[in-house]
């Protein structure tokens, strides 16, 4: 009945390990999604963390979850990426997802003004309800598509200023602007004080070794 | 322009665009309906469809082993015994329970399926009813955006679904559009595209819409509550669900517990479409013939049957992600069990449940079940037709948030309490000697997680009752059969 774990057995199931070398720092941030249905949340993550676009990617029911891990210099920087779903009738689930985010991605569809004017009340209430610290990127997604877009870059930037967001237009079809973004978050993510290291949903650091920890930059 | 006119000029939009969608389903594959070149796939498809329509990443073998003939032979058998027992309806209830579980043939899923959600009696009751919802809608509907968005994706690796204005993507938003009239309580829930999707794979449309009302609001299945606003059921099967866990896989419970894994990270696809996408296609259609026959309970068996099979790599998982990933993704691309061998299991569970009293959970509350009279037309308020988001959450879904943030923070003291059990004491005998039952009690005692144990529990795990399953041994003879260690 006691079956050995397989050697190994703690690592198997993602495959983006740093590979322990001790001069390696290694952060894990909690990153949220959140927009108007049919916006691209899912696509530009599955671009982000497969690089593939599929054209009719299916809608989201209740949450995906996936992960990706990317180097910035000398640190290892783990997103764990809650991706929602966007219909209004789920938003009541969202707080469950972005409670104790560090970073967040809100999405609009820069071919529909109300996928904008959407993301702006998503912002707020982050503003009001997520982490005080939590680290807000606007984009707008479809962008290989802006020969029809809706929604003009400037009015969008300013916004972005007005409400100290990252802001990027993106297109997950293309792959424009997708690694950027993650990449400007993670750059503006603390990385050095175990300051990521709030919210209730940070699993506890349990025995387990070879692994980046929340405590980050051991 | 005066608020009067604004508003006025915002529902001619929603008209206008309400108008424009239907225009293009109502056109289908016209050729002058032109779409995108993007909207509609060009690529090969011949040899990498399987039986049930859905397309394959590579070729499909072309030739059958001596297995799969041995099952078409099987089948073959089954159709004739089905096609006799449909034309004597209804059959005696012993004779259908072993027949379905067994697992409908593919052949006479289409007149199994209508008769064990009782079909042709809704349509009888009902002549006229479908078109003239379905004429409403097109005029009134307010979800038609949402779900030509949901349609435009739902199995679109499917050969039904993957032209776009296809007469089954045609026929998926003409049920979705009238449904959210004919219940307009309900109105549209994401989700929902995809239980009548699987519906249509095997009916004709106004059949389909008759089942998904009886999916929808039959005391048996209530889905109405899953979809509504506030997911009042989702509350109360998640509730049930960790109490099964706790009382019968307390090592699995705990392990999720210390990963935070909370059963609503995992379990709501599971429930909102029974398990479509979630485990192999094959398999959630033998899971969906339980489903119709047997109602709601076994969407909670077919839960623990998943975690119990596989309890002992999900224990193996030692981070979140992996966890999360096994479940969501890994499962639907390759179970690990053939269908009949995940199927027996699943008797074996509810047979467990039931004598644990288990299988049921706490009775549904009126909020799960419709409270307008449905197909009473109702025109919706201006909010809804100007298709504008509220700003508050409703009552409702504040209830939701709370209960929602309450179940993280009792995780979160769980963990807790799991955490300076094992930094304190013996972190190195959970780990290496897991199996010790009368260890992991005593030395649980105190702590949280110990309060969720029950006499029920211990007689369980006392007994190591086993799950005999002669099949599935023999497809992983490393596996031991025993719920709850």
């Amino acid at each position: 009945m006691a079956t050995t774990p397989r050697s190994g057995g703690a690592g198997s199931g993602t495959a983006q390990r740093p590979n322990g070398t001790s001069q390696n720092k290694s952060c894990q941030f909690k990153l949220v999604l959140l927009g108007e249905s049919a916006v691209g949340k899912s696509s530009l993550v599955l671009r982000f963390v497969k690089g593939q676009f599929h054209e009719y990617q299916e809608s989201t029911i209740g949450a995906a979850f996936l992960t990706q891990t990317i180097c910035i210099e000398d640190t290892v920087v783990k997103f764990e990426i809650w991706d929602t779903a966007g219909q209004e009738r789920y938003h009541s689930l969202a707080p469950m997802y972005y409670r104790g985010a560090q970073a967040a991605i809100v999405v609009y569809d820069i071919q529909n003004q109300d996928s904008f004017q959407r993301a702006k009340t998503w912002v707020k209430e982050l503003h009001k309800q997520a982490s005080p610290n939590i680290v807000i990127a606007l984009a707008g997604n479809k962008a290989d598509l802006s020969n029809i877009r809706v929604v003009e870059f400037d009015e969008a930037k300013q916004y972005a200023e007005e409400n100290a967001l990252l802001f990027m237009e993106t297109s997950a079809k293309t792959g424009m602007n997708v690694n950027d973004i993650f990449l400007a978050i993670a750059k503006k993510l603390p990385k050095n004080d175990g300051a990521n290291n709030q919210g209730s949903s940070i699993r506890p650091n349990g025995n387990e070794t070879n692994r980046p920890t929340n405590n980050c930059c051991k | 322009m005066t608020d009067g006119e604004q508003r006025e000029a915002l529902v001619r939009r929603a008209e206008d665009e309400r108008e424009e969608i239907v225009k293009r389903y109502e056109l289908g594959l016209d050729p002058t309906n032109i779409v995108d070149p993007w909207e509609n796939p060009t690529f090969e498809i011949y040899h990498i469809t399987d039986k049930y329509g859905f397309m394959h990443d590579s070729r499909l073998p072309t030739t059958r082993n001596s297995q799969e003939m041995q099952l078409t032979k099987i089948e073959l058998e089954r159709d004739k015994k089905w096609m006799k027992m449909l034309a004597k309806w209804p059959p005696p209830q012993d004779k259908l329970h072993t027949r379905v579980y067994k697992g409908i043939p593919k052949a006479v899923r289409w007149p199994a399926w209508k008769k064990l959600l009782n079909v042709d009696q809704s349509i009888a009751n009902n002549v006229g009813v479908y078109p003239r919802m379905l004429q409403l809608a097109k005029k009134y509907s307010t979800e038609t955006r949402q779900i030509d968005a949901d349609v435009n994706r739902q199995f679109r690796d499917n050969l039904a679904y993957r032209e776009r204005y296809s007469i089954k993507q045609c026929s998926l938003f003409n049920v979705l559009n009238a449904y959210s009239i004919y219940n307009s309580e309900l109105g549209y829930c994401q989700g929902m595209a995809c239980v009548a999707g699987v519906l249509l794979l095997f009916m004709q449309e106004e059949e389909a819409f008759w089942a998904l009302n009886t999916l929808m609001t039959d005391q048996k299945y209530g889905m109405h509550g899953l979809f509504i606003e506030g997911f009042p059921k989702l509350t109360r099967f998640i509730d049930h669900h960790d109490r099964i866990l706790s009382k019968i896989m307390r090592k699995l419970h705990k392990h999720f517990t210390k990963h935070n894994v909370d059963a609503l990270l995992y379990a709501i696809k599971w429930f909102f479409v029974v398990f479509v996408e979630r485990v192999p296609f094959s398999l959630s259609l033998r899971v969906w013939d339980i489903f119709l026959l047997d109602g709601d309970r076994v969407i909670l068996a077919m839960a623990i049957t998943i975690l119990y099979l596989h309890k002992d790599e999900l224990l193996r998982m030692k981070d979140m992600d992996a966890i999360i990933e096994y479940l969501q993704v890994k499962l639907h691309k390759n179970f690990g069990y053939s269908d009949d061998d995940a199927i027996h299991a699943l008797e074996r569970v509810m047979k467990k449940l039931k004598d644990l009293k288990l299988d049921a959970p706490p009775p549904a509350k009126s909020n799960e079940f419709p409270t307008r009279t449905l197909g009473d037309f109702v025109e919706a308020d201006m909010e809804k037709k100007i298709g504008r988001r509220r700003n508050d959450y409703t009552d409702t879904e504040k209830q939701v948030i709370t209960d929602v943030i309450s179940r993280q923070e009792q995780n979160a003291i769980d963990v807790q309490s799991t955490v300076s059990y094992e930094t304190s004491e013996c972190a190195t005998v959970t780990l290496t000697v897991p199996e010790d039952s009368h260890s992991i009690r005593s030395s649980l005692a105190g702590t949280s997680v110990a309060s969720h144990g029950s006499s029920e529990t211990m007689s369980l795990e006392d007994n190591n009752i086993h799950l005999k399953t002669a099949n599935m041994l023999q497809s992983t003879p490393q596996r031991e059969m025993l719920l709850g260690t």
